[in-house]
């Protein structure tokens, strides 16, 4: 980033090149070797359409409550043990006392859990919601139908993942509601009883049963949605999001409902109606 | 390379063109994602993590309770409720909230053959239909005036997803301090030899209530049959402890729990109650 000068620069001015050398040289550095800074700046300056409208942040609210999930889940991995053994002392389940002792003595292990615990049902609030926006604003239609179906997977993954976290407190509740839910899950047809039968790692409901919950709920589950979420977001950045559908100046809209194109001066419409299949051929794969 | 000239373009030459268009009017007069779009990314993501913490911090403010009993019920729930135990005696199967649909569902298809129809049958069909919505509905068309059918679509998934909710939440789940009350009862109606009221006693605390009705009790689920005249059709002792035991072995594909671990006395108590239960008079 050297800056010319007309005359012979001060002593001041050259060091103040030398700074922003020095300050940018990392990131030059890594943009010369990754491309990572071109792909940040981007996703960053990239344009939305101007009318975007605040049911629009409903995506990006369900990925914090996600990352809020991650972050306070791997916390909880640090004390937590899957465990349905009888701890000897007490007479009480290995897996429920660590869960006792991570809200009641663990520092701040109150809020880390009520974070998790509530966090979840948040997370599945915000991507119905989601999902509510995406209908009314027909934003799953072309050429958007591929994120939708990545949506609905995430939606179903981000159900397993509260059903079977919900087994991990080890109690009556938890106990009782997964002896249902297994059980409805045998009575599939076909792979039905395979899969309860999976599930649950034996004939009973049972340690092994918490272990596979617990390998699922904490590693399976998140590493897919974690990739999904990456396609999702890919595919925003690559197509866009779209207008609020009432908007009147909502981007590609059809020529004949707009107002006059003069209104708008600065306009370009290198797309008559007819011409588009060519005009996708100039523009391959629609990048701008 | 020039397009050979089309009498009328086709629905997909339609789409691509409009995308086209989209594309260039973003970049014609879009505005850029920072600072603006993102500033109320950050104010919507800032509220979410206060809601959480906040919620949080009521779960905890009202449920640590006297005396710090981690089963103490506050605004939002205990901390936890009492461990697992497999042998219980009191059975609340209840998922969590977001899942009372498919609870509630299951109670709409009691018949036992209909069963697979609320466990599997309408998720899956909804399933299907949420991922092929961008397929089944290939118009254009974006207004919402101008799509009544998706529209009253719409209206009506949430109002059923609500209404099920809302029965899944409220339903009554027969409780063991409440089933136990009516033993006398059934002493009573069913004429019960004194010899099937330990029997009767477990009936009413193991949790068969939960899924069982009977002589008006309980509530039915997974399409779990009336049990007031069961004896009537003579299974025999050894048949109810061996179903107890392992319930899809002798009814394939039974969604019923394993028993087992109550133990061979109070399974043999179960099945001399259940025998002895020939219909209410
Ligand atoms: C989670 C729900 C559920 C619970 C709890 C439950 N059952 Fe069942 N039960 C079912 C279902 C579903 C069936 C029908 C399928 C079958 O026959 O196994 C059934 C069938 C039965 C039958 C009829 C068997 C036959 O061959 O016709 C008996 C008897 C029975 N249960 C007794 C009990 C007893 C006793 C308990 C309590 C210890 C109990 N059930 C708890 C769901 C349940
Ligand atoms: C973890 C859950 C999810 C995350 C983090 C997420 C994230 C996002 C983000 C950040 C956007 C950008 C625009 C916006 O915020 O509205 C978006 C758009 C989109 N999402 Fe999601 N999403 C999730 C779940 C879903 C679900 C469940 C569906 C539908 C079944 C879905 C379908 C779509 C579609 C079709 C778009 C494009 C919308 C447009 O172009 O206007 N997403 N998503």
């Amino acid at each position: 980033m050297a800056t010319t000068y007309r005359r012979t620069p001060t002593k001041a001015e050259l060091r103040r090149q030398r700074m922003e050398e020095l300050v940018n040289y990392p990131l030059d550095w890594l943009e010369e070797r990754s491309g990572l800074v071109g792909g940040v700046r981007y996703f960053l300056f990239r344009n939305v359409p101007s009318d975007v409208n605040w049911m629009q942040t409903l995506g990006s609210a369900a990925l914090t409550a996600f990352l809020v999930q991650a972050i306070t889940g791997v916390i909880l991995a640090m004390y937590y043990t899957p465990s349905a053994s009888t701890d000897p002392a007490t007479g009480k389940p290995v897996a429920w006392e660590s869960i006792v002792n991570i809200t009641d003595h663990v520092t701040m292990g109150w809020l880390v859990r009520g974070m998790h615990k509530w966090g979840a049902s948040v997370f599945i609030i915000l991507m119905f919601l989601h999902m509510g926006r995406v209908f009314l604003f027909g934003a799953y239609k072309y050429p958007r139908e591929l994120n939708w179906i990545v949506g609905v997977l995430i939606l179903v993954m981000g159900m397993m993942e509260g059903f079977t976290g919900y087994l991990l407190p080890w109690d009556q509740t938890a106990y009782w509601a997964s002896v249902v839910g297994i059980n409805l899950n045998g009575t599939a047809p076909f792979l039905g009883p395979w899969l309860a039968q999976f599930l649950r790692g034996g004939q009973e409901i049972g340690g092994e049963t918490l272990t596979r919950f617990y390998s699922l709920h904490m590693l399976v589950i998140p590493a897919a949605i974690i990739g999904l979420i990456t396609l999702h977001l890919y595919l925003v950045i690559r197509l866009g999001v779209t207008s609020p559908p009432w908007s009147k100046e909502a981007a590609g809209m059809e020529p004949e409902e707009e107002e006059p194109v003069t209104a708008r001066p600065g306009l370009t419409r290198p797309v008559p109606r007819t011409a588009g299949g060519t005009a996708m051929q100039a523009e391959p794969g629609g990048r701008d | 390379m020039a397009a050979i000239p089309k009498e009328k373009p086709s629905r997909i030459d339609e789409a691509r063109a409009q995308f086209a268009r989209y594309k260039a009017d973003v970049k014609a007069r879009g505005k850029p994602f920072y600072p603006y779009a993102m500033f109320h990314d950050t104010i919507m993501s800032l509220v979410v993590v206060c809601v959480i913490i906040g919620l949080a911090a009521m779960w905890k403010w009202s449920a640590w309770g006297p005396g710090h009993d981690p089963t103490h019920k506050g605004l939002l729930g205990p901390e936890v409720d009492p461990p697992a135990d497999p042998g219980t005696t009191s059975f609340v199967p209840r998922p969590d909230w977001y899942f009372y649909f498919l609870f509630y569902l299951l109670r709409i298809f009691k018949w036992p053959e209909s069963v697979f129809l609320g466990t599997i049958g309408v998720p899956t069909i909804a399933l299907i239909l949420l991922i092929g919505l961008p397929f089944l509905d290939r118009r254009r068309e974006r207004r919402l005036s101008a799509r009544p059918v998706a529209m009253v679509a719409a209206v009506l998934t949430v109002l059923s997803m609500a209404v099920l909710t809302w029965k899944g939440a409220t339903a009554n789940e027969a409780l063991a301090s409440e089933v136990i009350a009516d033993v006398p009862h059934w002493v009573q109606v069913e004429n019960l030899p004194s010899n099937a009221l330990p029997g009767a006693k477990l009936f009413a605390t193991a949790g068969c209530t939960a899924c069982h009705t009977y002589a008006g009790a309980g509530g039915s689920n997974l399409g779990a049959p009336d049990l007031t005249d069961i004896g009537t059709r003579n299974l025999g002792i050894d048949f109810q402890i061996r179903h107890l035991q392992c319930p899809s072995c002798v009814n394939p594909g039974s969604p019923m729990p394993h028993f087992a671990s109550l133990g061979n006395e109070r399974l043999h108590q179960l099945a001399v109650f259940l025998e002895a239960s020939k219909g209410a008079h």
